[in-house]
């Protein structure tokens, strides 16, 4: 591919790629994203281009590898435009079918639709899927558009404009405050005005700057970061080069975790690409404006996601966090003025330029605005990524796209923001997704986790399983939270095991406090959080632990016991069949019993009994 | 050329060498803020978070460690509120807790308040104040010793385990950890969920002046920055 040297020559090379594609009437949308490929999309694709060429349909069908849909857990998901027709679960079986009927004879298989869990009907296109309509999707929907191996597709569906808007005559100062107007925040988790931040660093002195994409997303059950950097690799580095040029940076990184290789390949093949086509570089399209960026990978700490200890960890040393007195913005990577932004808020950067501030601003609320890209986990019907307008009310979210509880039962709470974030109890659930409103509340939007919670999670034992995770990722630098977590998990260990003492809830409300408010950096201080807003809204089932040392929830097994109700019992004897101890006897057609000795309270009776016989106490 | 900065501790306004911490700015006049893993000539890594101050910025006040907070013109610190001492205590408590027989550590723990400890005791000995790292890093250029591990596996020790010949075996890093100060005859036992009382006798001098350093032995015992 030639060089291109003018902002010219990239608009010609776009006009010549949409003449090429005016002769393609079909597009086939597979997703290669990560969560597809784990239900087997590599598959599927190579089935459905065999077919292709075995069925010898001509070139006006296109096969694209897409990045993530967002609706993973129904993958591999193809979605067939026009028509935009949505296949779910598809198997490469289905390929010699969907190639014969769908793209040759236009009609749709059945079979492969998806079923509203909620009505029970089958639905044809994507727009009309419950999960997706509730949504405002601005950065998953172009995830849709691009394979993101190719730059083409990029520049085809108007990539890299904002950055020709940028450098034709648009003053550094003057998308530094577009993008302050526009209200964009951090969507790391901090929500630090992403305008301030690139107006300090510009004013910073110092010629040597530096922009750092962090992708070191390590919250459990969280991949928006994954989703968009993997899906759609050049969106965020033309955001890097716009938040480059307007600061000031020549150098930029992206650091990408190594347990995301789809992500490290696909943005090590973006940079390629951008380079070989001179978009990164000495003189940019013909401007003075010089810039390159070099992969990173991380080494597999969750604190490397803190901007010091990330920076450090870039610079070769131990990622740890350091004090924050003076910002990294002025004092950073290697001790020069250094950007640090998440892949979100860089993926936001482009549309800001090309939309105006005030579209962006028109979404979400007064104080956080845009969309926010959510990770929809937990005992819902539909899970997935999820992007929704700012300001959206959890309730929206958890019903509406979510599809409500699972199996009829009630849900009980919804946990915001990864390990560091609090949980909400369903009250609250007309609390929006807003930066203040939901850390007033005790948790947090973070990076956007969002796991829901039934009746059937015993909340002591979520507090538990986050200290847990933050216990083995804290640095250990500081005191409060080495040995705060570290006392913290000890004491609520004792109350799921029946040793908590009343006294206990007080000291480790204090521990809690002191923790949040002493620790280095914001893994510390957010850690508490999860025991606060479950000692704030479920204190009853804490009480209930101490107390009655008794788990509500039945969950802690030091406090529960398993038995079998003679009433609903039919003496099927499946449970004893299951039981890996040996702790159910009994005859056929008569009750059977659990012996409590024996049993180690792993559950397998109950999911495996269809009378509810087995009973948890 | 030295340039001189106003900050104001506690109501006192003190004129001090810009560069310096609020740390030393402090302990230079006489304020009393314990601190367990800064010393005076080497860096500050803000570990043991004991000498953390409210800074009080516009009306709002921030709780950070002062002896990695430089001094600024006009800065309004507040080194001894009722806050900042329940949050040291509370640490002082973590700590103490952690290695009770650590002389260093239990006056330190006197010296914030510490009365009782409600933690089960350990005897880990070692808090990772990183003062030893330090000195052979910074003092003898020799990184003989480092952390090792994150979280509550952290440790210090040598590269791979193994001794390395840049380890001249100076001591210096023995010198400065608070475990080898010569241990008074009543260390805590485990099990024995009390501090011993007998440094308490410190405190009839220290206890009713919270904020003003009287050069108390207890300072003595966890290397306070004064008797450097």
């Amino acid at each position: 591919m030639p060089s291109l040297n003018s902002i010219r020559e990239l608009e010609h090379m776009r006009e010549r790629l949409q003449e090429q594609r005016q002769n393609i009437t079909t597009t086939v949308m597979v997703c290669g994203g990560t969560g597809c490929q784990a239900s087997g999309s590599q598959a599927v694709i190579s089935a459905i281009r065999d077919e292709l060429s075995r069925q010898k349909v001509g070139p006006s069908v296109r096969l694209c590898v897409t990045g993530c849909h967002g609706f993973c857990e129904q993958g591999p998901v193809i979605i067939i435009e026009p028509g935009n027709i949505f296949y779910c679960s598809v198997s490469p079986e289905d390929a010699f079918e969907i190639v014969s009927q769908t793209l040759v004879q236009g009609e749709i298989i059945e079979r492969l639709l998806y079923t509203d869990p909620v009505s029970g009907k089958k639905i044809q296109t994507e727009l009309e899927i419950p999960f997706y309509q509730a949504q405002d999707r601005q950065l998953l929907s172009k995830n849709l558009l691009v394979d993101p191996c190719s730059i083409e597709d990029y520049i085809v569906t108007g990539g890299y404009s904002a950055l020709t808007n940028v450098l034709n005559g648009m003053a550094p100062e003057e998308v530094i405050n577009e993008v302050k107007s526009s209200g964009l925040r951090g969507r790391g988790g901090g929500g630090f005005p992403t305008g301030r931040k690139w107006s300090e660093c510009r004013e910073a002195p110092g010629d040597e700057k530096y922009v750092i994409c962090n992708a070191d997303e390590g919250d459990p059950g969280a991949y928006m970061d994954r989703c968009v950097l993997e899906g759609n690799p050049h969106l965020v580095l033309e955001g890097m080069m716009i938040g480059a040029w307007s600061i000031g940076a020549q150098k930029g990184y992206v650091y990408v975790r190594n347990e995301y290789p789809l992500a490290v390949k696909h943005s090590r093949i973006a940079v390629e690409q951008a380079r070989e086509l001179g978009l990164l570089g000495e003189n940019i399209l013909g401007s003075s404006f010089s810039f390159d960026v070099d992969i990173a990978r991380g080494g597999g700490a969750f604190v490397c996601g803190e901007s010091t200890a990330l920076m450090d960890s870039l610079e070769g040393k131990i990622g740890e966090p350091k004090p924050k007195d003076v910002h990294t913005v002025v004092n950073g990577l290697y001790h020069k003025p250094t950007t640090l932004n998440n892949v979100e808020t860089w993926a936001n950067v482009p549309s800001i330029i090309l939309n105006g501030s005030a579209w962006f601003a028109s979404k979400g609320t007064r104080g956080s605005t845009g969309t926010k890209i959510l990770a929809l986990t937990g005992k819902i019907k539909n899970t997935g990524l999820v992007e929704v307008a700012m300001g959206t009310p959890i309730r929206k979210i958890v019903y509406d796209v979510g599809g409500g509880a699972l199996n009829g039962k009630q849900i009980k709470a919804v946990q915001t923001g990864g390990p560091s974030g609090g949980c909400l109890p369903v009250d609250k659930f007309d609390l929006a997704v807003d930066f203040e409103e939901l850390s007033e509340a005790g948790s947090m939007v973070g990076s956007g986790g969002m796991v829901v919670m039934d009746e059937e999670s015993c909340m002591v034992d979520v507090a538990k399983y986050f200290l847990t995770f933050l216990q083995d990722e804290s640095c250990g630098k500081c005191v409060p939270c080495r040995l705060g977590i570290d006392r913290m998990l000890e004491i609520i260990t004792d109350i799921t095991e029946g040793r908590g003492r009343p006294e206990q809830l007080d000291l480790l409300e204090e521990l809690a406090d002191t923790v949040s408010q002493t620790a280095l950096c914001g893994l510390g201080k957010t850690a508490p959080n999860p025991v606060l807003s479950t000692l704030r809204y479920f204190r009853v089932e804490y009480e209930a632990h101490i107390k009655e040392k008794k788990c509500p929830a039945g969950v802690c097994k030091a406090l529960i016991t398993y038995s079998i109700d003679p009433n609903q019992c039919n003496g099927c004897g499946v449970c004893a069949r299951a039981c890996a101890y040996g702790a159910i006897s009994g005859k056929k057609k008569q009750v059977y019993v659990i012996d409590s000795q024996l049993c180690q309270k792993c559950g397998i009776c109950r999911s495996e009994c269809k009378f509810n016989a087995i009973q948890v106490a | 050329m030295l340039q001189y900065v106003n900050v104001n501790i506690d109501g006192a306004n003190i004129r001090t060498p810009r560069g310096t911490s609020v740390l030393d700015t402090a302990i230079e006049n006489g304020i009393c803020i314990p601190h367990l893993c800064h010393v005076s000539y080497l860096s500050d890594i803000g570990a043991c978070r004991l000498c953390i101050v409210e800074h009080v910025i516009n009306g709002r006040s921030n709780i950070t460690t002062s002896c990695t907070l430089n001094v600024e013109e006009g800065m309004v610190i507040l080194t001894n509120t009722e806050r900042v001492q329940k949050l040291r205590r509370n640490i002082a408590e973590l700590l103490v807790a952690q290695a009770p027989n650590s002389r260093a550590i239990q006056d330190m723990a006197v010296r914030c308040g510490v009365k009782e400890v409600r933690y089960p005791f350990r005897n880990d000995d070692c808090v990772l104040c990183g003062r030893c790292v330090r000195v052979c890093t910074e003092v003898w250029k020799a990184q003989a010793i480092g952390f090792v591990g994150r979280g509550k596996d952290r440790h210090v020790d040598y590269p791979f385990g193994i001794r390395p010949d840049f380890c001249k075996l100076c001591g210096s890093c023995v010198q400065l950890c608070p475990m080898t100060i010569t241990p008074c005859d009543g260390p805590m036992k485990p099990g024995e969920e009390r501090l011993c009382g007998k440094c308490e006798a410190q405190l009839i001098i220290s206890e009713p002046t919270p904020g003003s350093c009287v050069w108390c032995k207890l300072g003595e015992g966890f290397g306070c920055g004064r008797y450097a």
